[in-house]
């Protein structure tokens, strides 16, 4: 990060801190409601700008004094980024203070905003419904067994078959979009930059996301989940793989080129036996996040156990839904504990 | 007298970062002779080495090769070499790091075929299809630095001394006329930094290798170097035999107050 960005996004934060603070009073002390809120726009996106640019030069004036912000704690570059004095606590610091407003206003809008009514919990009809659900869903009905298995092994599958046909391509992206690789000429850098933003973008997009596009493309089915998780399981392979491609360390690299070797063998005898383990552990990883996604795709009609689960859900046939829980908790606890066995081993 | 391996002329470097760390060098490196190059830390040693086999680029000046090898004798200037040249030099040019820079998860014998790469297609590499006649002599090459019954071992099995070795054989593999050597023996103990040395004089002297060493001891440097060369601040400062290097010049390319220390 240059030490104009950093002074940039630094400035930013802090006043977006300092703009959202003095909102908070505000919205406290006159209680507008959200129609009210609504129709203001203009005038409330105004003020937020408006303060907002208070905020910055509130912030440039104390960093100027030597002060260290909130922001410039966040945002300051690692070569600065110097051990904080021990002795004095939290809160007789700038920064400390701005962080402990900022979370206090911040958990008590979200009180508000997600209505939280501790009550609620402790009505007595509503307690006693759920209780009968409960009991239903702890009885299940096994005779449905056979066919949630059938669904589980389709999801297994869709995880599965996602994540092989993710691997080979995330492979190849993880060279080109990888810095060390790619950093040395301008080319290089552009490609780099595309992949980067459009494996940030891809997944950014839940795979439910996807898989609602996906049904549209190819129709309801395990084809949609499977393309989905695909989809999201390129970008995220090729993000975390490309990131073990850019440690590598550079001794091996050099001494494959030093014998005359090419670009490909040098990537194929210097880079690779360094990353397959991490790779393997990443991937084995990915199957299994993959599997937790894949039971739940057939709520948008992406095929797998989730299909079954919505139906019965929606018919509130407690029992089934039973079942399927039981099936599905159990599959994705073994697939679990086998993943973290497998990464704990090749480490 | 046959006219020298290697004439560098001018050779400046200059890193991206703006760093000068080679400031107009010249001197000639004899066919066969072993070469040592001393300065301080940072004085330019590593970057020289690496501009020579083109691992870096050199900002200007000239390094005219003289190669003999594959029957064919060829002058060229390796500064300018660009495309498929740069790998030709590599591999008439081997190289050992101090850091060994061998594949750790690999097989000894596998890192010593690598060796090989420069004359090898990919895809035969990446098959593992070596010639029946690479591997004869990568089993000799193993021989060579006496650790051919380790040959089927993991290399990170091996000890640091025998890493290195594995490193030699896997030059020596390239069938190189020029060994490079960057401080080949500073993260080894001392008795085993003889064994590696020992066995940089044997391909020098046997196979007549030309050898070029960067070293920091002064002690290894008058025991295995035929010429010497300092560098200091990028700049070429000393030129002649080890015992030559008396107190004063020690004290004009180490700077004054330094002393020497010896390892037996
Ligand atoms: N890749 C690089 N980018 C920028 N500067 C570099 C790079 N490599 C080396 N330098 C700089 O070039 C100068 C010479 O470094 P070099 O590694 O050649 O010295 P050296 O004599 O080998 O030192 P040492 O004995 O510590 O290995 C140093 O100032 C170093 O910081
Ligand atoms: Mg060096």
């Amino acid at each position: 990060m240059s030490e104009t960005g950093g002074k940039i996004r630094r400035t930013i934060f802090d006043a977006i801190v300092f703009a959202y603070l003095v909102i908070f009073v505000l919205v406290a002390i006159m209680r507008p409601d959200s129609d009210e809120l609504i129709e203001q726009m203009g005038f409330n996106v105004a003020l937020f700008f408006g303060l907002a640019f208070m905020g910055g030069v509130i912030s440039l004036a104390v960093s100027a004094k030597g002060i260290k912000t909130l922001g410039e704690v966040i945002y300051a570059p690692a070569h600065r980024r110097t051990v904080s004095d021990p002795d004095t606590p939290l809160w007789q610091t700038f920064w400390g203070v701005q962080l402990i407003l900022a979370l206090i206003a911040t958990f008590v809008l979200g009180w508000v905003l997600t209505e939280v009514n501790p009550l609620l919990l402790i009505e007595a009809e509503p307690i006693s419904q759920a209780m009968r659900l409960f009991a239903e869903v702890a009885d299940p009905d096994w005779s449905i067994l056979p066919k949630a298995i059938m669904k589980i092994i389709e999801s297994i599958f869709i995880a599965f078959m996602a994540t092989a046909f993710a691997v080979p391509i995330a492979f190849v992206l993880s060279f080109i979009s990888a810095r060390n690789i790619m950093g040395k000429s301008p080319i290089g850098m552009v490609i780099y930059t595309l992949l980067r933003v459009s494996f940030n973008l891809s997944r950014s997009i839940e795979p439910i996301l996807w898989a609602i596009i996906f049904t549209i493309w190819v129709s309801f089915g395990p084809f949609a989940g499977m393309l989905a998780l695909m989809v999201h399981s390129i970008a995220s392979l090729a993000k975390q793989y490309s990131e073990i491609v850019e440690g590598v360390s550079d001794g091996p690299i050099e001494g494959i080129e030093a014998t005359g070797a090419g670009r490909l063998q040098t990537v194929w005898f210097a880079i690779v036996p360094q990353i397959v383990l991490p790779y393997i552990s990443y991937t084995i990883y990915r199957w299994d996040t993959n599997l937790r996604m894949a039971t739940i795709l057939g709520f948008v009609g992406g095929g797998g156990i989730g299909t079954m689960l919505m139906e019965y859900q929606g018919q509130s046939r407690w029992p089934q839904v039973g079942t399927i829980i039981v099936v599905m908790a159990f599959v994705v606890w073994v697939m679990d504990a086998f993943s973290s066995h497998v990464r704990a081993a090749i480490k | 007298m046959s006219q020298p391996i290697l004439s560098i002329r001018n050779l400046v470097k200059t890193y991206p970062n703006g760093v000068r760390a080679l400031k107009g060098v010249s001197f000639d490196v004899k066919r066969g002779e072993f070469l040592v190059i001393i300065g301080l830390s940072g004085s330019g040693k590593s970057t020289l080495l690496r501009c020579l086999n083109r691992l870096h680029e050199p900002t200007s000046g000239e390094i005219i090769f003289r190669s003999e090898s594959d029957g064919m004798r060829k002058e060229f200037d390796i500064a300018k070499a660009e495309g498929k040249q740069i790998y030709e030099v590599r591999r008439k040019i081997g190289m050992i790091f101090q850091h060994f820079n061998i594949i750790e998860r690999h097989s000894v014998i596998n890192n010593v075929l690598y060796g090989s790469l420069g004359r090898t297609s990919a895809w035969r590499s990446i098959l593992g299809l070596y010639s029946q006649e690479d591997r004869r002599k990568a089993k000799d090459y193993l021989d060579l630095v006496g650790i051919g019954d380790k040959a089927h071992y993991r290399a990170s099995q091996l000890s640091g001394g025998q890493q290195q070795r594995v490193a030699i054989a896997r030059a020596l593999m390239q069938s190189p006329e020029i060994l490079l050597a960057d401080e080949p023996v500073a993260s080894l103990d001392p008795a085993t930094c003889h064994t590696v040395m020992d066995y940089l004089r044997k391909v020098n002297t046997e196979l007549g290798l030309t050898v070029i060493c960067n070293l920091h001891f002064l002690s290894l440097v008058r025991q295995y170097g035929t010429r010497v060369i300092a560098l200091k601040a990028g700049e070429l400062v000393y030129e002649g035999h080890p015992n030559d290097i008396d107190e004063a010049w020690f004290a004009r390319i180490y700077g004054e107050g330094a002393r020497e220390v010896h390892v037996n």
